[in-house]
Parts: structure tokens; C-alpha cells; sequence
């Protein structure tokens, strides 16, 4: 089983309208709400794959319980703490007419000590049914920046590897734990650990950081199309030769489901490893919807996945 | 049809050691009535639902039931409810249970959850908490089959 991790979800609502007015009446044409958060995107992306996966993480209120009966039905075991305050919600407004995007973002809900030694508690009893367990996404207010470094000791002690994927302090804390792979989300910040990552020789050194201050594989995406991938002593790049890429949010989350699952998998190499979550990432781009539902969709991409040791 | 196919796939669960007051904490907010309890990994140990409370609770149950006046009762039960508020669920939970294995079937579901007279039946895997399958799921599969087969 592929554990997920998901402290700070959402739920999605994307509102089309013709021709925004602001401080006037607007109809919606049409309206649309799914679950969303980085955690629950990499289970998604998991059953896609046909694999089993369990999600956690705190939920709170009606929209909690809508998140939850969504991945039920998608066959995605779930063991959220429930918490006080509601769930969050992104608002996203798209005006069809002008083509501009508007996206209202609510703080997420307060998490109080007593819901993060609940969680803790929670995650000790999955870990015993889990091979692999990925940790991404933001906190919640009263969540510890350490949190992350916990979550992967308590994983540790249970034999389970660990995938980080997370930004900023959060992510630097994380890796002192030293997680078996970490991926630094370089979406709201294009830096890390005072690095800009603005070109290949940029990436490989954040790459090899990553390693250096702890997990055994590091990844670095570089403008959201190619990837390095570095170990102790090996340096890959990847990137897909396919141009009509519809939806890009979800990707990075798919390619994490990817390695999730190739850690799984015996016998995978790691080329073989990047080459296959390569290939979910990209086939989770070419769907203007979030997720991808077979591991055929998965197998196609790999011909357009291109790698090469550096 | 294999019980896997059916199930509720949600492991919410309780630890054995977990207080009275917290265990309704989870019971509302999940809006359910029952709650597996499990083990540090996740094996079944026995199950906790209101009703064992209140049984537990108020030891002339039986009594309150055919009794007029429900209200000097419904005073006692909530002294003896504020009093266990800090016990375990250990001291509550029933701990002969009935569960069912994911690659069992409905047919089996089903008997077991009727002839035992309760509501939800833990599946699992290796001994170990997968789901729960409710009268309610087996319903809902067995005529969505059925209009299938019609059409």
C-alpha cells in the first residue's frame, strides 16, 4: 500500500462566468468542485495506476466529509482526523470571454496540538500497512515547521520509505530526517536553499544538495518541464519530447505517485523508475482533468519520456 | 462479488486506550455510531458503538426502556456518561466480535451482519482493518446489478 500524506487540503471550486463584473450581479454558467490538495492529487494519481493507496491527514466539516466520500468512490482508502474547523476552499473564477483566471484562496483551518498527536497516532497504525509513504503540501496554521521530520522518523522506525515534497522551511526541516527521496515545490518560490533555479546547471546543484544534506535521491524540476534526478554518484536528466501538454497542475504530483509506486515495484532500477513517473506526469498533463485512470494512459508516455545519465 | 469491491474503504479506528470523551469526539464528527478498535497495527481487537456505552453506562438499561419517566433516567445518564468521560474504551467495547474477510462475499456479508443483528462488519486483510461494509452497500450493489442485468 502507498501511503499519502495531506495536512492542509481543499476543496476546489472553479466558477465559469461569462464577463466578470466586479460589484455586480454575475451569473455562473457553469460550476464545478473537486478535492484537492497534494497529498490526496499523488493517491489520485496512485489508483490511476490501478495500485492500492490510503490517504491521511485532517479534514474538518461538511466539505471534509465531501472530500472523503470522493475518494472513497475513486477506491482510495482514507484515515483523515477530523478536525473543529471546516476544510478550506479555492475559489477559482474563469471568465470565458477575456480568458483571465481569479483564484481566491482561504487560510486553512486552525489545527490545534491535540489534532497533531492524534494524527501522529494515526499515521504509527498506517505505517504498518504501508511499503512507501509521500509527504507533501502546505501546513495549516498551528502545524510545526518539524512536522515533516517527525511524520518520516515515526515512518523510519516502521520500515517504511518516505517521499518529501513540500517548499520552504518545512522542507529544509524535512530533509534533516532524512527521507529516502525529496523534491523540493518550487511553485510559489523559485529558489531553494539560496539557489535560483533558473538553468540546468542551476537544478543540479539544488539537486545534489538535496542529496547532500540527506536523502538518497534528489529532484529538481526546472521550469516545470524537465527534471534532474541525482543520487550519490549518479546525475539524470529527464524531460518528455510531447508539445500539447492541456493541464500542467497535478503533474508534479503524479510524477511523485510515479516514484511512489516504482519504490513499490521490485526490480526497478532507477532509470526505469524515473522513466515511469516521467511518464505519469505526463500523462497527467495531457488530461485537461487532474487525473489519469489507467496504467495504459501511463505506459503510452513512456516512449516520449527521454533520459540521459549526465 | 468480493466483499473489496463493496466496502466502505475508510479505516477510522480507535486504540483500545482511547478516553470516552475523546471517542465521541470522533463518533460526531464523523457522524457515524460505531467505531472499530484496533491495535498499534491496525489488527482488529474489538468494536465500540453508542450503544455499548450506554448499556455500560446505565446499568438498568433494560429498565429505562419500558420506563415511563425517561427523564429522572436521562439525569442519571448523564452523571454516570460525565463520570466514564476519562475511562478507555477498553472497559466498553465488545470484544467477541464478527468481521469478514476483503475476498469474502456478499452472500456471507450479508447472513453474518442480519443473523447478528449489527450494522457495520470490519473487513480485513491479514487480520488487519481494510473497510467496513454496511446491509446498506450490499443493497445498493445488489439492485445496481439487477438494473444492469435488466438493461
Amino acid at each position: 500500500m502507498i501511503g499519502t500524506v495531506t495536512l492542509n487540503p481543499a476543496i476546489d471550486v472553479v466558477l465559469e462566468v461569462g464577463n466578470l463584473k466586479i460589484n455586480y450581479y454575475n451569473k455562473v454558467l457553469k460550476a464545478h468542485t473537486t478535492s484537492g490538495g497534494k497529498g490526496i492529487n499523488v493517491s489520485k494519481a496512485v489508483r490511476g495506476c490501478g495500485r492500492e493507496t490510503i490517504a491521511i491527514g485532517f479534514l474538518g466539516g461538511g466539505r471534509g466529509r465531501m472530500i472523503e466520500e470522493e475518494l472513497r468512490e475513486m477506491g482510495i482508502t482514507t484515515n483523515f482526523w477530523h478536525i473543529e474547523e471546516k476544510t478550506r476552499s479555492n475559489t477559482i473564477i474563469s471568465d470565458k470571454e477575456t480568458g483571465q483566471h481569479t483564484l481566491l484562496s482561504e487560510t486553512g483551518p486552525k489545527i490545534t496540538e491535540y489534532d497533531l498527536e492524534m494524527l501522529k497516532s494515526i499515521f504509527y497504525r498506517v505505517m504498518s500497512q504501508c511499503i512507501v509513504v509521500t509527504l507533501s503540501g502546505s501546513l495549516p496554521r498551528g502545524v510545526p515547521v518539524n512536522i515533516y521530520g517527525d511524520l518520516i522518523s515515526i515512518a523510519k522506525e516502521r520500515g517504511v520509505k518516505t517521499i518529501l515534497n513540500t517548499s520552504g522551511e518545512q522542507f529544509i526541516k524535512g530533509l534533516e530526517k532524512k527521507p529516502f527521496l525529496a523534491k523540493p515545490d518550487l511553485r510559489e518560490s523559485n529558489q531553494i536553499f539560496g539557489i535560483k533555479i533558473d538553468k540546468e546547471k542551476d537544478a543540479i546543484k539544488a539537486a545534489k544538495e538535496v542529496v547532500q544534506r540527506g536523502a538518497e535521491i534528489g529532484v529538481v524540476s526546472l521550469q516545470q518541464k524537465k527534471d534532474i534526478i541525482a543520487t550519490r554518484d549518479e546525475i539524470w536528466f529527464a524531460e518528455t519530447d510531447y508539445h500539447e501538454i492541456v493541464n500542467l497542475i497535478g503533474a508534479g504530483d503524479a510524477l511523485i505517485a510515479g516514484f511512489a509506486i516504482a519504490l513499490t515495484e521490485e526490480g526497478k532500477n532507477l532509470k526505469e523508475a524515473i522513466k515511469f513517473s516521467m511518464a505519469c506526469a505526463l500523462a497527467s498533463a495531457l488530461r485537461e482533468e487532474e487525473e489519469f485512470s489507467s496504467r495504459e494512459e501511463v505506459n503510452k508516455c513512456l516512449q516520449c519520456v527521454n533520459i540521459k545519465r549526465l | 462479488m468480493k466483499i473489496k469491491d463493496i466496502m466502505i474503504r475508510d479505516v477510522t479506528s480507535a486504540l483500545a486506550t482511547c478516553k470516552l470523551v475523546d471517542l465521541i469526539g470522533i463518533l460526531s464528527r464523523h457522524k457515524i455510531t460505531g467505531l472499530p478498535v484496533v491495535n498499534n497495527n491496525q489488527e482488529i481487537v474489538g468494536f465500540i458503538s453508542l450503544h455499548d456505552i450506554i448499556r455500560a453506562t446505565l446499568p438498568n438499561y433494560l429498565g429505562i426502556i419500558n420506563s415511563d419517566s425517561i427523564l429522572s433516567e436521562f439525569i442519571q445518564l448523564s452523571k454516570s456518561l460525565k463520570e466514564y468521560s476519562q475511562h478507555p474504551v477498553e472497559e466498553f467495547m465488545r470484544k467477541n466480535i464478527v468481521t469478514i474477510d476483503e475476498d469474502d462475499n456478499e452472500v456471507l456479508a450479508a447472513d453474518l451482519l442480519i443473523r447478528n443483528k449489527i450494522q457495520r462488519l470490519p473487513v480485513l486483510r491479514d487480520g488487519k482493518l481494510v473497510g467496513t461494509v454496511t446491509l446498506t452497500d450490499i443493497c445498493r450493489v445488489l439492485m445496481k446489478n439487477n438494473e444492469n442485468k435488466k438493461s
